[in-house]
């Protein structure tokens, strides 16, 4: 049996005569470019999320880039972060000049907020938590250290689209917040695609202005800015799937339940939940004993499961120039040897998760 | 009557061919990068008659992936023109480097008789555009920068299908941009954008900068962005490589019935028109007396006549703030007011342009 980590084909399957609707109708109007389509969906995340302002924008590492600017990081600065992440969330730091200083993870893979203090120098300008396969930071501590030290709040919510604390989605804690819409994520377009949300009206003003060459009206230019918009005949796609995206994500809890009920091992450790976190679901880690021998097994049996990263972002060739000690991150060295992913998609079928879980079990009963 | 600029409607009219495809992308589920846009990068660079092609999101991404490619920096000094869309300057900024204009002749070109005296020690590329579909005398420009030693990195982005003594642009410069823009001779349904070079190390560095600086899923090698061409794009751009001849053609056919009308008016000035420049026709452009009282008018008989633009670049708010100002550069101030872009493109029929031509001669009569 082949179980794929992602089913974007299934997908497309189901959704085929909208989604070509959807296009169809973008096209019969013959404007592409920062149209009517894009607009609505930004006012649907703000509906989504609570949220006062949204912009879409061409991809999640574009949103952070431009997160990290409209707050005027810069040369010399300083931004506190997780090193289990994409690449992206360091190398847009690393783009507006300023410098990533790294903390340790904890237990659930997100940054450890009990180390965040101790890292702060007179140089840090922000914090940006990475909100990692969808499920919330302990944004309460973050936000009260930010408050204190007087530092910015950027959330990487790249991965968080449809993750709540408390009722508050992901986004709403810090001063501006990254959202990505890339093919593999649960609320996914058909091609690169990304947003910010922020309640700040003038980050919103310096955003709207730089993602379209700072252009006020089409012949004056305020600024000078770059060109990242979210494509039309995405946005309406997303304007549909959004729709669905609470239907995804519970399908997406319910197979991990699943796996939680049918994993008889105590060699694979599913990370907990906290009741006040609604997990968005983008990715289903779990801690493996002897890892890579279970990756090769399962995928003898065509069963697919990925490692989001072997690496933590201070091991890159590209960093190497930062002369950062990796001993000062224990848990992260000790969790990429054991992060894999699970096939866990809205589209699996009860008998592809019992058939995994099987194989899970045999692979540690030999 | 009614004459409209935008002709998106009509090109994409029938969705069929595209559907076609775009179901066979999906079931592939290549979604970022992947086989379809690698293969339109080399029909690409077969057409224009590159070594390497790069595709990126748009065609402001290209001018800065060049510039970046180019190695230009904080403290250099690019020479660009002054009439050009604001990417063009904007790349320039965005890279730390210093836009220095210079003003513009009367084909809409770069004033190639005047780049030698904008040459400091800091100069370190020369920045021309081929704007409206035309082009600067390249061959010239090429040995200005030999003689000084200067990196030429070519704005083509409404370049692509036109020829200087038969050469495309973008295959003179060291690293040069395209535009695929949905107003572009070659256009996709939203942003997209391309590079060329004949340089194996710049295409190295470039195919690495645009996906994250990854080579390969676990890896990276130096810290890049999210600046792809989505597949969907890729797609649309291989089904339109097949019709851009045949659309220049037609522009081409539509530009000489208007010049062999309008020239006959003394009241308008076309640009000088030459066998060794085989122009796209990306915009139809010609400098008419009273053009705002034409405009109004042309615009009152429902024919969409736009000004591109009606502000220089030296005379935007960020230029200004670095010290250029008024009577800078008095030809292209001139034509600013003066100049006038007229609907070219390849749905007119003769009995609009026949229109058109009798509308503008008979404001002129009266």
């Amino acid at each position: 049996m082949k179980v794929e980590i992602i089913d974007l084909k299934q997908r497309f399957k189901d959704e085929e005569i909208q989604i070509l609707k959807c296009i169809k109708r973008v096209l019969k109007k013959g404007n592409l470019i920062l149209t009517s389509e894009v607009l609505n969906f930004e006012q649907s995340i703000c509906k989504y999320t609570g949220l006062k302002y949204c912009l879409g924008l061409n991809s999640g590492t574009d949103a952070l880039l431009m997160s990290l600017w409209s707050l005027g990081i810069k040369r010399g600065d300083e931004v506190i972060t997780s090193p289990i992440s994409f690449i992206a969330s360091v190398s847009s730091i690393i783009h507006v000049g300023a410098k990533p200083v790294f903390v340790d993870i904890g237990k659930d893979l997100n940054m450890n907020s009990d180390l965040i203090e101790e890292a702060i120098t007179n140089k840090t300008k922000a914090i940006m938590p990475v909100h990692w396969t969808g499920r919330i930071c302990d944004m309460n501590k973050i936000c009260k250290i930010a408050k204190k030290y007087n530092l910015k709040v950027i959330e990487d919510s790249a991965q968080a689209m449809g993750a709540f604390y408390k009722k508050k989605h992901a986004g709403t804690f810090g001063d501006i917040s990254a959202f990505s819409t890339h093919p593999l994520k649960n609320l996914n377009g058909l091609g690169d695609g990304g947003f910010i949300t922020t309640n700040k009206k003038n980050l919103y003003n310096k955003i709207k202005l730089y993602r379209n060459h700072g252009l006020k009206g089409r012949d004056n230019v305020e600024i000078i800015g770059v060109n990242s918009r979210l494509d039309s005949l995405n946005a309406e796609v997303l304007n549909y799937r959004l729709k669905k995206l609470n239907n995804v994500i519970n399908k997406r809890q319910k197979n991990i339940n699943l796996y939680k009920k049918l994993i008889k091992t105590t060699k694979v450790n599913i990370i907990s939940e906290n009741s006040d976190k609604k997990n968005a679901n983008v990715m289903f880690i779990a801690l493996c004993e002897e890892r890579d021998e279970l990756q090769k097994y399962l995928k003898k049996f065509n069963v697919q499961a990925l490692v989001y990263y072997k690496n933590p972002l201070y091991s890159h060739k590209a960093t190497r120039y930062l002369n950062i000690n990796r001993k000062n991150f224990p848990i992260a060295n000790s969790l990429v040897k054991k992060v894999l992913a699970f096939p866990h998609h809205q589209h699996l079928k009860r008998n592809e998760i019992e058939f995994v879980c099987k194989k899970i079990n045999n692979f540690y009963k030999k | 009557m009614k004459i409209p600029f935008n002709y998106l409607r009509f090109q994409f009219f029938n969705t069929r061919p595209y559907f076609k495809e775009w179901k066979k992308l999906i079931k592939s589920s290549e979604f970022t990068l992947g086989s379809y846009v690698e293969k339109f990068e080399k029909k690409f660079a077969n057409y224009i008659g590159a070594k390497h092609c790069i595709s990126t999101n748009n065609g402001t991404d290209a001018l800065i992936l060049s510039l970046k490619a180019a190695n230009i920096k904080k403290g250099d000094e690019v020479i660009t023109v002054c009439n050009s869309f604001y990417a063009t300057t904007g790349a320039i900024v965005e890279c730390g480097a210093r836009p220095v204009f210079v003003d513009c002749d009367n084909r809409f070109q770069i004033n190639v008789s005047q780049i030698e005296k904008a040459i400091t020690s800091k100069t370190k590329a020369i920045l021309p555009v081929h704007w409206a579909g035309a082009s600067p005398d390249m061959y010239k420009i090429i040995k200005i920068s030999k003689k000084y030693n200067l990196k030429v990195i070519e704005d083509a982005c409404m370049g692509i299908g036109a020829k200087i003594k038969g050469k495309s642009p973008g295959t003179f410069g060291d690293v040069n941009a395209f535009s695929m823009h949905p107003l572009k001779s070659l256009n996709v349904m939203g942003d997209g954008g391309m590079i060329a070079t004949n340089n194996d190390k710049i295409a190295d560095w470039l195919k690495k900068y645009r996906n994250h600086g990854m080579i390969n899923r676990n890896n990276i090698d130096i810290w890049g962005v999210n600046t792809r061409l989505q597949p969907l794009q890729a797609i649309v751009a291989m089904i339109e490589l097949k019709k851009v001849n045949k659309i220049i053609k037609k522009r081409n056919q539509n530009a000489k019935i208007l010049d062999r009308a309008l020239s006959k008016i003394k009241q308008i000035e076309i640009p000088l028109r030459s066998k060794d420049y085989k122009e796209t026709f990306a915009l139809y452009m010609a400098k008419f007396k009273r053009r705002n009282q034409l405009k109004n008018f042309l615009l009152k008989n429902k024919i969409e006549v736009k000004i591109h633009y009606p502000k220089p670049l030296h005379l935007q708010k960020p230029s200004r703030l670095i010290g250029y100002k008024k009577n800078d550069f008095p030809y292209a101030e001139n034509q600013a007011k003066e100049l006038l872009t007229l609907p070219v493109h390849q749905y007119l029929s003769r009995d609009q342009l026949n229109f058109m031509i009798k509308k503008i001669k008979y404001f002129y009569a009266n």
